[in-house]
Order: structure tokens, then sequence, then C-alpha cells
């Protein structure tokens, strides 16, 4: 091996062990979660031990939203100290896959930062296409259909859907599959504006006391 | 064949010290997570040059809305959705004019999911952009 040789194979080793000495062992840094439909938050636990002869401090635990909370045991991990940071996603109306950090600071001058990365699909608890129909001023007042799916995992035998004014009505009709309904949405006329908002409610078999809202309006002729 | 090998792991080696070097000292500042492409953003300035032109919703925390928030947005998050979208479909929504969806950062992605949710969803016809740079973006150019 000649001396160049040597000299990258040096430095390449050098940017490996640097690497290698990070104090805080994680178990993941990365965890998927799949909060069944209609949770309201998705947990996500990171462990880690310290493998080291010192003790780390943790001094900082910052997450990337204000939908997501860390809680952490306590902040000094002594030699040989295993733990864990909680780190909760309040799932709220979220819908899809969720990407959350938590970024963990400690005293360690050659990994001052891990980030722990949470991601969580959330399923729909009920898909409505489209949430909103609007017809344009003086526009053919034919009824226009609101698909309801229920999600993956949910049963849902009925629904009850109620316009918030009467000049809209609305009908229930079953879609193609079992789970599936037709939600058809007529303004009474399109000469004027108007909205309604359209409560829609599963039967009390889906889940207690789920509600969700789709909007119907007839635009003003100016616009 | 053995100058070859020096030669690859030459280049690998000269490869691998910048990604080593990012990765130990800018790992915090790397956006890990951005799921919204080059296309679907706005500049501040832009955004601004639309006037009166443009809806301006709000996607982050309720609290940080009610703290300050650009003249006129309206709050339409995913912590409340199913509420809020109704009342923002019914009161502001015109389908000529172009949304201009914010939150707090440009590594924060909770725009880029209204907006999502706005096209997909709500299926609005309207020109849907996130604002690049988010709030702080904003607010270092507020006038």
């Amino acid at each position: 091996m000649n001396l160049p040789t040597k000299a990258l194979v040096s430095v390449l080793f050098l940017g490996l062990s640097t690497v290698a000495q990070a104090q805080l062992t994680w178990e993941k840094t990365e965890l998927n979660l799949e909060p069944p439909p209609g949770a309201d938050s998705a947990v996500a636990n990171f462990k880690y031990e310290n493998k080291t002869d010192k003790t780390i401090n943790i001094k900082a635990v910052r997450t990337s939203c204000g939908c997501t909370t860390a809680a952490l045991q306590k902040n000094d991990v002594a030699p040989g100290e295993k733990g864990e940071i909680v780190a909760t996603l309040k799932t709220g109306d979220r819908t899809g896959m969720q990407v959350k950090t938590v970024t963990v600071e400690t005293d360690d001058p050659k990994e001052p930062q891990t980030i722990l990365t949470l991601k969580a699909n959330i399923a729909q608890f009920l898909e409505l296409q489209p949430a909103f129909v609007f017809w344009t001023a003086n526009e053919d007042p034919k009824p226009k259909t609101i698909v309801a799916k229920a999600g993956k995992g949910v049963t849902i035998k009925s629904l009850e859907v109620t316009s918030s004014t009467p000049d809209f009505t609305t009908k229930v009709e079953p879609g193609a599959t079992a789970g599936e309904f037709k939600i058809l949405v007529q303004p009474k006329e399109t000469a004027h504006q108007s909205t309604a908002n359209l409560v829609i409610k599963p039967d009390k078999a889906a889940g207690e006391n789920k509600v969700f809202n789709a909007s119907a309006r007839v635009m003003p002729s100016s616009s | 064949m053995s100058s070859l090998l020096r030669q690859t792991a030459l280049l690998v080696g000269l490869a691998l010290l910048p990604a080593v070097g990012q990765a130990l000292y800018f790992r915090s500042q790397i956006s890990w997570d951005a799921r919204v492409s080059e296309s679907e953003m706005v500049s501040v300035d832009q955004a601004r040059g639309w006037g009166a032109d443009a809806i301006w919703i709000d996607a982050r925390p309720e609290a940080d809305f009610e703290r300050d928030h650009v003249p006129g947005a309206i709050l339409l998050n995913e912590d409340r959705w199913n509420e809020l979208l109704s009342p923002f479909l019914q009161e502001h929504w015109k389908p000529e004019k172009k949304i201009v969806v914010y939150c707090s950062a440009e590594s924060c992605n909770l725009a880029g999911d209204v907006a999502r949710r706005l096209r997909e969803e709500a299926r609005l016809p309207n020109e849907i952009r996130v604002l690049k740079g988010g709030w702080e973006e904003w607010l270092k150019t507020r006038k």
C-alpha cells in the first residue's frame, strides 16, 4: 500500500470511528406506527441505553410540531442505564402518513444531536369524496354526489345526513361496495347564493358519536 | 487492476468525506421530511404580489394563530379539520382566487398536508400553493 492510499484509508477509518463513538445507543431512531381508525393519539417509545462508562446528560428534547409531545424519564443517564423517550402524536383530524421528529440534545460533544423520527399512518374513519360540492349561479340545480367510504377496519352499516338549511336536500343511497354510500345533494334553486353544512352521522355501531361535515354552496352571481 | 481499485477507493473516499461531515455537523439543518415540491410553493414576495387575489390559510396550531398571523389569514389546521373546513368553504372560499397555505417554517409539513387535503378531499379547483419558508419567512419581510 503506497502512501496516498494509506492516508486515504486512515481518513476513512477516522471518519467511521467518529460516527461509532455516539454515546447514547438507540434501539431504533425511526418508528412506524399504525394507530387504529379513530384513535386520538399515536405513541412511539424510543428506547436507549448508555453503553459508555460516563454519565450522559440529555440537555433538551424538542419536537418538530406542536401536535407532538416528548416525555423524558430523566436527564442524567448513568453508565449501563436504559430508558426511553415517549413521543405522542395527537392525531386530531389528521389522515395519511404523518412524519414527525424529536430532536434529542446531549452533552456529548461528538454527537450533540440525535433525530428520532415517528411515522404514523393514520387511517381515515370515513372518507368523503369530495367533502364539498358547489354550483355556480344559475347552474342547472342537478344533484351532485359525495361518496362516503368507511376506512380500513371500520364497519358502517348506515349513514344519516342532514342539511343545516332547507335550501338543500340530501338523500343517501348504498354505494358500490359494503361500507360505501352515495350522498346526493341538491339545491332548491341556484338563482340566489346559499350555503349549507351537511352533518354526516354513521350508525352508532361504527363508533361513539362520530360526526363528519361536508359543505354545499351555491355561489353568488358576482363571482 | 490494483490501480483501478485504488482509483475507485479514492473516488469513494472523496465522496464519503463531505457526506460524513454533513451528517455530523449539519444534521439538524437537513429537512428530513420535506414533501412539497418546488412547483407547489410560492415565495413571500410573489404571494404578496397577488394582493386581494389570494386567500391566506394559516395551518399552524390555534395558539400560534391567536398570537399573530398574516393579516386576513384564516385558521384551517388538521387539529380541527372537520370543524374548520366547512366555515372556510361556506364563508371565505372563492373559485377564482389563489390559495396560499403556510405553517411555521420551511421544515414544517403542516401546510403541505392542508394544501393536499384541499386539493384531494375538498377538490378545490383553485391554484393552491405552500408559502416557502412559512411564517418565519413572512415575519422577516413584514413591512
